[in-house]
């Protein structure tokens, strides 16, 4: 028996269109095709496919026949407005701030005025920032073509804008002050810096090990959600503690920055990232939580024992 | 009807009278044993037509039937006007328990206070003084005003800063006042004005002499010292508990052209400063530091313009409030 399908807009609930003869077992991926092919402007990510207009979007593979419709489902379609690849994103958002820290570093004429131009500052720590810096979002970039699997493809065009006004923008305010001519290093000289140097490096360690931990979740090719658990390397142990250690350690790596460098936009910048990635992870502790009813309940969101 | 005689002795009511009725004068009489205690003393009403006889139940509770006997007695028929079956009866009974409850409530929420008298006699005596001094800002400036016409705005500051500075920081006492609940009024609108005015008057006027001299601070004082005039007789008149009607719409409805007018006087005077801030660096923080970042006092100056606006809007809705709760209903009885 072959089901029928109207699809109507979510808000003014007119019929947008009629499928007449989908099998029984077509995914929601092929119905969104079919549709891209009577709209050709709405391409199978903008659309968000629901059983009910205020409801969630449908995932792709979910099929026809087990969901709660008659053998004519009626559906509703809402326009998510132009989507761009997480991919895509990711490349543009990290790529700037590399590049940004570089004009500062080099001192392009028209940061200091032309009277430092392209000179170079005479404390190491400065050289120093800018390799760590640079590293930060070197791995960040290696990850995410390399690494990442995201189980949603796109996100709204307008994000890009948003993301990229706030990781390009704090980049060429934190890089503007520590290459500055009358840049301080920091206060206890040498020491601190040490400090910073090896929580830097064991930070970034750690986070790049816990997202090839949670890249190996997925490594058949699924999209659904598993739990994370502690693996042979000694860095993924903070799983039994934290259900975001990455998170956990990106902050740290902040955290080390700016003790590396003493300047407080750095410090803005972390405290910024840590509320901003709390957020994150207690959302996906919850969601943990609801999904698994047998997960860890030692594991906090992103700080042990606290947060 | 005449001569009722009227009694309740062991619960039985008895009743007695001379009538005159379509047989003639003739003596009544009727005996009715109530079902269970009642008061030994009923209430009559007497009129042309009828005699009311109101008799008290000794506990409130529903009664099956009015009587003792089973049978109930040929003339008595109930008065369905008045009739309250169970559940009414019930409903009563809670009503009045409730409001016995809820007088209690309010009995026990009012302490006495034993130092009512002294409170009082605080808040008159800071209000007096608040007022006194911003009379003697307003009527000295306004005589300099018709003496000197406009160049009396130009020193504006030497000759009245004293008294300004005094009745500003006398001023904190206000939100002391808000804070420790010594006046009912909310805390926030009193921390929002008089750290606003405090600090339009000793940051910006006070520590840059080029802005002493000029005439907009004329015209801060002058609207900040109008709305005091009428807002500090008002008060001391409410902790007296005299209210003098025109005072009153006068304090609730002054503020609706001074406020604007005042704070618009403000925002001039933080534009005329951020150049001066911005030249010569006062209270910014420059580089090198150890902190490595640059903090210049005119970007805050900026931000805080942005605020003052927001502050006044906020005191606006709440000013605005309150002239509805002093005002409102009277208008309503004047029409």
């Amino acid at each position: 028996v072959s089901y029928q399908v109207e699809i109507l807009d979510w808000k003014t609930k007119e019929q947008l269109c009629f499928l007449d003869k989908v099998e029984p077992n077509a995914t929601i991926r092929e119905i969104r095709l079919m549709f891209h092919k009577l709209y050709p402007r709405w391409y199978p990510a903008r659309q968000s496919i629901k059983l009910d207009p205020k409801g969630k979007s449908l995932r792709d593979e979910e099929i026809l026949q087990h969901l709660p419709v008659g053998t004519t489902a009626t559906l509703y379609f809402k326009d998510l407005g132009p989507q761009i690849g997480w991919t895509t994103v990711f490349l543009i958002e990290y790529t700037g701030p590399l590049f940004i820290y570089f004009l500062f570093y080099f001192r392009m004429p028209f940061v200091y005025g032309l009277d430092e131009r392209f000179t170079s500052s005479p404390h190491p720590v400065v050289n120093l920032a800018c390799i760590c810096h640079s590293f930060h979002y070197i791995k960040r970039l290696i990850e995410t073509i390399f690494v990442h699997r995201f189980s949603h493809g796109t996100m709204p065009l307008r994000n890009i804008v948003k993301n990229c006004l706030y990781y390009w923008g704090f980049a060429a305010w934190l890089a503007y002050y520590i290459n500055h001519p009358l840049y301080t290093p920091p206060s206890y000289g040498k020491k601190q810096i040490n400090f910073a140097v090896i929580m830097f490096l064991l930070c970034e360690a750690g986070n790049f090990s816990i997202h090839v931990a949670l890249s190996d979740l997925r490594r058949d090719g699924s999209k659904t959600r598993k739990i994370p658990y502690p693996t042979k390397n000694p860095f993924t142990w903070l799983f039994f503690f934290v259900s975001c250690p990455n998170y956990t350690y990106e902050v740290g790596t902040w955290i080390s920055f700016t003790i590396m460098t003493q300047c407080v936009p750095v410090g803005l910048f972390t405290l910024l990232c840590f509320i901003q990635m709390t957020i994150w992870a207690k959302d996906k502790h919850y969601t943990y939580l609801r999904e698994f009813k047998d997960y860890p309940s030692l594991r906090m969101p992103i700080i042990p024992f606290l947060l | 009807l005449q001569n009722p005689d009227i009694a309740i002795t062991d619960n039985v009511l008895h009743f007695r009278a001379q009538g005159h009725g379509a047989k003639g004068d003739n003596i009544y009489e009727f005996q009715i044993e109530f079902l269970e205690p009642v008061e030994p003393k009923p209430v009559c009403r007497v009129t042309q037509r009828q005699l009311n006889i109101t008799v008290q139940k000794k506990e409130s509770n529903w009664w099956e039937r009015l009587t003792k006997q089973e049978k109930r007695p040929l003339f008595l028929a109930p008065d369905f006007d008045r009739w309250l079956d169970e559940s009414d009866a019930e409903m009563e009974l809670k009503e009045k328990e409730e409001e016995k409850i809820n007088k209690m409530k309010i009995e026990s929420r009012v302490p006495k206070d034993p130092f009512k008298h002294l409170k009082k006699g605080y808040l008159i005596m800071y209000n007096l003084v608040q007022f006194l001094g911003f009379s003697w800002i307003f009527v000295n400036m306004t005589v300099r005003l018709f003496i000197l016409g406009k160049d009396s705005f130009y020193d504006t500051f030497h000759t009245i800063a004293d008294m300004m500075y005094f009745c500003q920081t006398l001023a904190l006492m206000e939100v002391l006042n808000s804070l420790i609940g010594l006046v009912r009024s909310p805390l926030i609108p009193a921390v929002i004005q008089v750290l606003g005015r405090n600090f339009i008057l000793f940051v910006i006027l006070g520590s840059l002499e080029e802005m002493q001299s000029k005439a907009v601070v004329f015209f801060v004082f002058y609207f900040w010292s109008i709305i005091e005039l009428f807002r500090y007789p008002y008060y001391m008149l409410s902790c007296i508990g005299i209210e003098w009607k025109p005072l009153t719409w006068l304090r609730y409805t002054s503020w609706i052209p001074l406020y604007p007018l005042g704070g618009l006087a403000e925002a001039v005077c933080l534009i005329q400063s951020i150049p001066i801030f911005s030249e010569t660096g006062k209270f910014s923080l420059g580089l090198p530091n150890p902190l490595n970042v640059t903090i210049p006092f005119s970007f805050l100056l900026q931000i805080y313009l942005i605020a003052l606006f927001l502050g006044i809007f906020v005191n606006f809705r709440y000013l605005y409030k309150q002239r509805k709760q002093h005002l409102g209903p009277k208008k309503r009885k004047m029409k």
